[in-house]
């Protein structure tokens, strides 16, 4: 007990701690019955669930494992998945191989039978003519608590290494550290971060430090520098995070890279269906003129 | 650093920065693009349409208004925020010609939008602008101008600039190529403008608004026609120029 200076009595806390008192903070630790179960409620709701929805089964193995791949493009947020959907879905015919379905403060997926890339889902396909090329594009957020989850159902425990993988991702350009004036950066750009595996030299120059990267795209690189596979992240910084055009064209350096040079077929054609998704998906906002 | 003063307009930062006023040029360049150039006996103001909805009404969305018979404006920005400043621009020229009896100078009437803007961002409790505006028209003296506010309440005068989105692509194209020439009649500006505007708008003549205004003459509105004629014009002297540049390498 200690006496302050308007000689009020308070409860001073004590280092070396008394019976009673951890007594008193056990029971305040101590879960009621209701609370796990609201906890296990929570989890089972947060669960991230991997299902085909042709046959609207779910996976029992993780994704990776039940479709082998040597390369493997991952699409995270809206901008990503229009390039892929306009410059790589175009030169062949994809097969859906599954698809995530999970629930978080940012994302309320339902069932639905009919996509556009801008829904809020997480889909992935594999090219009939090479299956061992699949493609996921992602448009939903998948929160911290859930991005274990999404990699072990789709690596696995124990994933292939000789495999390759490319994320393509968007951030906005006011998280972008530099010692350079903002008024000089021509947004939007493109930076690159790969894993210690990864050899080939990158489509753009890499990210400086103190940048980092965050959300999904850094829990895929990250699993991918442990698990030793060969990864790279390309992440465009860009001042529009809507659905927007020049975002979009702005990845157009990646289509030289290795892994996704064989995959483009007809750039013109991929530059229409660009143009349709922009005028089919465009926001009609009003605010700005 | 900046989290702690954006909040507030009347708050400068330690580096001196008002990051409020800064953020509403950040909202200039949502807007479309806007590119206006004074020519001696004309000025042009050409603006990337805005694409609307299938039911909406296209005429209600226009980026290029008369203040007064002598004076138009052009923006870029937030749609309601210009309303409101175009409202009291118009209502201010009135008021100066019933007061004074003579029409607004353009230089005039571009200070009161600005003090208008600086006004909002030195006020507690509110926001500023989040538009920028090139206004032009001819003086009693009959010399043509352009003048560019933007947010913070400053104003300038120009031969030629741009505002909006890809604006910096846009200005960079007329510094290279605003030339005596290129103004040297009212068709050149006119094509100038053009030019200067398909180097951004993505599908060409039918995303694309003009006006002028000639001397002693009041604001005109290109149609759709004209102006698909006035682009294709462009475009065969782009060829032509092509044509004869690789006739010279040959």
């Amino acid at each position: 007990m200690a006496a302050t200076f308007f000689g009020e009595v308070v409860r001073a806390p004590c280092r070396a701690g008394t019976e009673d008192e951890e007594e008193e903070e056990e029971e305040g630790r101590r879960e009621t019955p209701e609370d796990g179960e609201v906890r296990q409620q929570l989890a089972r709701k947060r669960e991230v669930r991997f299902l085909r929805r042709q046959t609207k089964t779910t996976l029992e193995v993780s994704l990776l494992e039940k479709y082998p791949c040597s390369k493997f493009i991952i699409a995270i947020g809206n901008n990503a998945v229009a390039f892929l959907s306009s410059f790589i879905m175009n030169s062949g015919v994809w097969e859906e191989v599954g698809c995530a379905k999970l629930w978080n403060e940012w994302c309320r997926t339902v069932d639905t039978t009919h996509l556009s890339p801008t829904e809020a889902f997480c889909v992935f396909y594999h090219l009939k003519s090479n299956p061992s090329v699949v493609l996921c594009q992602c448009s939903c957020y998948v929160a911290e608590d859930q991005q274990y989850q999404w990699l072990e159902k789709v690596f696995g425990s124990c994933p292939r290494k000789n495999m390759q993988v490319t994320i393509l991702t968007c951030r906005h350009v006011t998280d972008y550290k530099t010692s350079e004036s903002t008024s000089s950066l021509h947004t939007p750009f493109l930076k690159a971060l790969k894993t210690q595996n990864f050899r080939e030299p990158p489509c753009c120059s890499l990210l400086e430090q103190p940048n980092i990267v965050h959300d999904l795209p850094a829990a895929v690189l990250s699993y991918c520098q442990v698990w030793k596979i060969s990864a790279i992240l390309y992440l465009c910084y860009t001042d529009v995070m809507k659905l927007d055009l020049i975002t979009v064209e702005a990845f157009k350096p990646v289509l030289s890279s290795r892994s996704l040079k064989s995959l483009v077929k007809n750039i013109p054609q991929s530059t229409e269906i660009l143009k349709k998704l922009m005028t089919t998906n465009e926001i009609q906002s009003n605010i700005y003129t | 650093m900046a989290s702690q003063y954006d909040r507030a307009i009347t708050v400068f930062s330690p580096d001196g920065h008002l990051f409020q006023v800064e953020y509403a040029q950040e909202a200039v360049k949502k807007g479309s693009t806007v590119v206006g150039i004074r020519g001696t006996d004309i000025v042009v103001l050409g603006v990337e349409k805005k694409s609307v909805a299938k039911l909406q009404d296209e005429r209600i969305v226009r980026k290029i208004c008369a203040l007064d018979d002598h004076v138009c404006m052009a923006f870029a920005g937030l749609t309601a925020d210009a309303r409101v400043v175009i409202s009291r621009a118009r209502v201010e020229c009135q008021s100066h010609k019933l007061t004074v009896e003579d029409p607004v100078t353009v230089e005039y009437i571009t200070r009161f939008i600005a003090t208008l803007k600086q006004k909002y961002t030195q006020s507690n409790g509110r926001r500023p602008f989040g538009i920028s505006a090139l206004i032009v028209g001819f003086d009693n003296d009959g010399i043509s101008r352009l003048y560019q506010t933007d947010p913070s309440g400053t104003y300038h005068a120009w031969k030629a600039n741009a505002i909006g989105r890809s604006a910096k692509t846009v200005r960079e194209f007329l510094e290279k190529n605003y030339t005596e020439d290129a103004i040297a009649n009212d068709s050149e500006a006119i094509k100038l403008a053009i030019r200067a505007l398909l180097e951004v708008v993505q599908s060409g003549g039918k995303n694309i608004e003009l006006a002028i205004i000639r001397r002693k003459q009041p604001l005109k509105m290109f149609s759709a026609k004209e102006i698909e004629l006035q682009v294709n014009e462009t475009g065969k002297k782009k060829e032509e120029a092509k044509k004869k540049k690789s006739k010279k390498t040959a």
